[in-house]
């Protein structure tokens, strides 16, 4: 298979300031298609606001925005709707809709966005549920699902868009431990089927085996980049791996 | 269901729009009236004005609607055109004619005092004795009673009321001891209730007419007109038989 | 002298025609209240501020100026002034109307604020538009959010209702006061009157109570804004 050396997504000199306070102050990445790279570092160096930026959830004050080449006019509504179409975001607190079945959840939004007729989107939400390992909990309401099934509905309801890329915010943040390993299991398959993802995480397996590319983010910036082969390992002295360690250490020690 | 909503405001709408052809008028009325204006057993307005104002629609080749509408708020339902004539025991009196125009008198009445039956009170006492005294918001004799006060040197506290009935009412409960009204309706409560006419106040008589806005002339002409038949024919006795305003 | 009891009966059908204009009134105005309302909520949370600030001021004149005067302010002047041929049932149904919305877009508005962010943030990155989101997303849950509130507004608008006997409209309390005048009879009419207004209540607050059942969602109670 032919690698495009066009990056599907890439942002240039991002920046988000919220009054006084600037929680992104620059920030610049860019995906190839099939990339994996994962955001690391402390809470508050703005690893949410870069994403929530990178599809304009949050709309940044100066910096560039190109989807699959095509620069992004961030005064154009329109562009903004189409952006997000084609950019699928994971939440740490799951948000799907507490109205709507499981089924609904993912077919709602293939019939408002996609323009789908009904009977197509409910047969298209439930492929993606049983890709997800959900097949029979088509008919349940958010409420009456576990955190790691919640989740997992979100990812069929991302999936169903077909995006070009994956935007993944601490997705086993928020889930009790037990329930962390459903999860994994689904980004891992999406991995391995070659979706293009940007996840913050704080699971040091997705860092170490997932990734390509580590991005640790301080104070609004990245101050450090590179493949976990270079990045990590013991006694690396990288940022990188001194936050990995900590992590390591309350997983251990914690709990 | 926002469509749903749109169809049913507008069917509301559309059964409002009247009172703007000139071939049917729509006629005020307090229907707390009674024996001139009130609402009979049926639910129909009845009474010697709507009565009348039937016969002269007739013989002018209109139609007319009865509206139940506020005494006090008549005058103003006539000049926004909600409605399009007053026939409703109406008396003539220099301010109203500054706002409207009366057709002929129709009618005298005179304006007395009504008590509980029974009731040891004078018209002295009523006048001097620092009583209560109850009357209908909007209406001359109730403007005359607050205006003796002072040039009369009376003695007396006003109580304003919506209507004559509720008037009697709280007559009958004690909280007024007298309630001023124009002699027709308070024989008519006389007959229904356990109080009494007591007599005339000192206030002149008045004379009732239709009222109809200032600019409809041509309005007024044909009314006069057929009023004048109205009170020339055998009818006119018949009505005043039938709400026993011979008595 | 005819007895309270049959007097009562006489004017029982002339009173239930009342009750039925009584229902129109009330109906008519909460459903404009519940378009106004929430047109207005909606702008007053994802409005930009001169709207906001509009939508401000009509709320706050609706919610400062008691009805009565409302309808004579609407009645005799407003209307008149513009021009419209609205007679006494329309009108109190849009002064109604416009009063409840002014409480119903405060209602909705509340319930907008305590629903989570993310349901709106999930929306708009699944490529909706804010249109859309508002429509399928934010309107059903704060819409049945919000139906005990609205039971509450209903039966304030009821009981708002029968002050428009003062521009003559024909419901329950013009004409319990009118057979009263013919008759005298004041105390089993207003019982009566009271009866009907009683009864209308519980029939609105009823079929909300089984329509706040219909669409309940398994599991789902709100706790607000995490």
């Amino acid at each position: 298979m032919t690698t495009d050396t066009t990056p599907i997504l890439r942002v240039d000199h991002l920046r988000k300031c919220f009054g006084a306070a600037c929680i992104l102050k620059d920030a610049s990445l860019s995906l190839r298609k099939g990339e994996i790279k994962v955001l690391i570092g402390p809470s508050g160096g703005g690893k949410s606001t870069l994403l929530q930026c990178i599809n304009c959830l949050v709309l940044p004050d100066s910096g560039e925005i190109h989807l699959g080449g095509q620069r992004i006019d961030l005064a154009n509504k329109a562009d903004l709707y189409r952006l997000r179409q084609q950019v699928g975001m994971i939440f740490q607190d799951f948000n799907l809709f507490d109205h709507l079945s499981a089924l609904d959840n993912i077919a709602i939004a293939l019939r408002k966005v996609k323009k789908m007729g009904k009977r197509e989107a409910a047969e298209r939400a439930r492929l993606e549920l049983e890709q997800v390992g959900l097949a029979g909990k088509a008919g349940l309401y958010p409420a009456q699902l576990s955190g790691g099934q919640k989740q997992r509905v979100a990812i069929a309801r991302a999936l169903a868009m077909d995006p070009k890329a994956l935007l993944l915010d601490e997705p086993t943040s928020a889930l009790d431990p037990e329930l962390i390993g459903e999860v994994i299991a689904v980004i891992r398959a999406l991995a391995a089927q070659g979706m293009t993802m940007i996840m913050a995480t704080h699971q040091i397996g997705l860092i170490a085996t997932l990734a390509d590319e580590i991005l640790f983010m301080e104070n609004g910036v990245i101050v450090e980049q590179g493949a976990p082969a270079s990045l990590l390992g013991p006694g690396n002295p990288s940022k990188s791996q001194g936050f990995c360690d900590r992590l390591n250490d309350l997983a251990d020690g914690g709990g | 269901m926002f469509r749903a909503l749109l169809l049913f405001l507008s069917a509301l709408l559309l059964t409002s729009g009247q009172s703007m052809a000139a071939t049917k008028l729509v006629n005020g009325i307090d229907a707390n009236f009674p024996p001139f204006a009130f609402i009979d057993k049926t639910g129909q307005p009845s009474g010697f004005d709507v009565e009348a104002m039937n016969w002269i629609a007739k013989d002018m080749g209109v139609e007319v609607s009865h509206q139940p509408i506020e005494w006090d708020g008549i005058i103003t339902s006539l000049l926004t055109k909600k409605i399009d004539i007053i026939a409703s025991g109406m008396s003539i009196t220099p301010e109203r004619a500054k706002q409207v125009a009366f057709t002929q008198p129709y009618w005298i009445i005179k304006n007395v005092f009504v008590v509980k039956k029974g009731s040891a009170l004078t018209v002295e006492t009523l006048l001097k004795g620092k009583k209560i005294i109850g009357v209908q918001q909007g209406t001359p004799e109730a403007k005359w009673l607050k205006e003796q006060i002072a040039t009369q040197r009376f003695d007396y506290e006003l109580k304003y009321y919506n209507s004559s009935p509720l008037a009697v009412e709280d007559l009958l409960n004690g909280r007024i001891d007298a309630a001023a009204m124009n002699d027709a309706p308070a024989t008519d409560a006389a007959g229904k209730k356990a109080v009494q006419i007591l007599g005339t106040f000192g206030m002149e008589q008045e004379d009732f007419g239709y009222a109809v806005r200032k600019e409809d002339k041509e309005l007024l002409d044909r009314i006069n007109t057929s009023l004048k038949k109205l009170m020339a024919s055998p009818d006119w006795e018949a009505l005043q038989n039938k709400y026993e305003l011979n008595k | 002298m005819p007895t309270s009891l049959s007097v009562l009966v006489d004017a029982l059908p002339y009173l239930l025609q009342g009750t039925f204009n009584t229902a129109v009134i009330v109906s008519a105005a909460m459903l404009l209240g519940l378009l106004l309302g929430v047109a207005i909520a909606v702008g007053l949370v994802y409005g930009n501020r001169p709207l906001r600030f509009v939508l401000g001021l009509y709320v706050w004149f609706f919610r400062g100026v008691p009805v009565l005067v409302l309808l004579f302010l609407f009645y005799f002047g407003l209307f008149t002034y513009l021009g419209l041929p609205f007679n006494a049932l329309v009108s109190v149904s849009i002064v109604l109307g416009m009063t409840t919305g002014a409480y119903q877009a405060n209602i909705f508005k509340g319930a907008m604020l305590s629903l989570p962010r993310g349901q709106f943030k999930a929306a708009s990155a699944l490529g909706m538009t804010d249109l859309q989101t508002i429509r399928s997303i934010i309107l059903p849950q704060i819409l049945r959010l919000s139906i005990p509130a609205w039971s509450n507004e209903y039966s304030i608008i009821l009981k708002d209702s029968a002050l428009a006997f003062v521009i003559g409209a024909p419901e329950i309390m013009a004409r319990t006061q009118f057979v009263a005048s013919r008759t005298y009879q004041p105390l089993p009419l207003y019982i009566a009157a009271g009866l009907l207004y009683f009864l209308l209540t519980w029939l609105g607050v009823a079929a909300l109570r089984t329509l706040e059942h219909r669409l309940r969602i398994p599991g789902y109670t709100h706790h607000g804004n995490p």
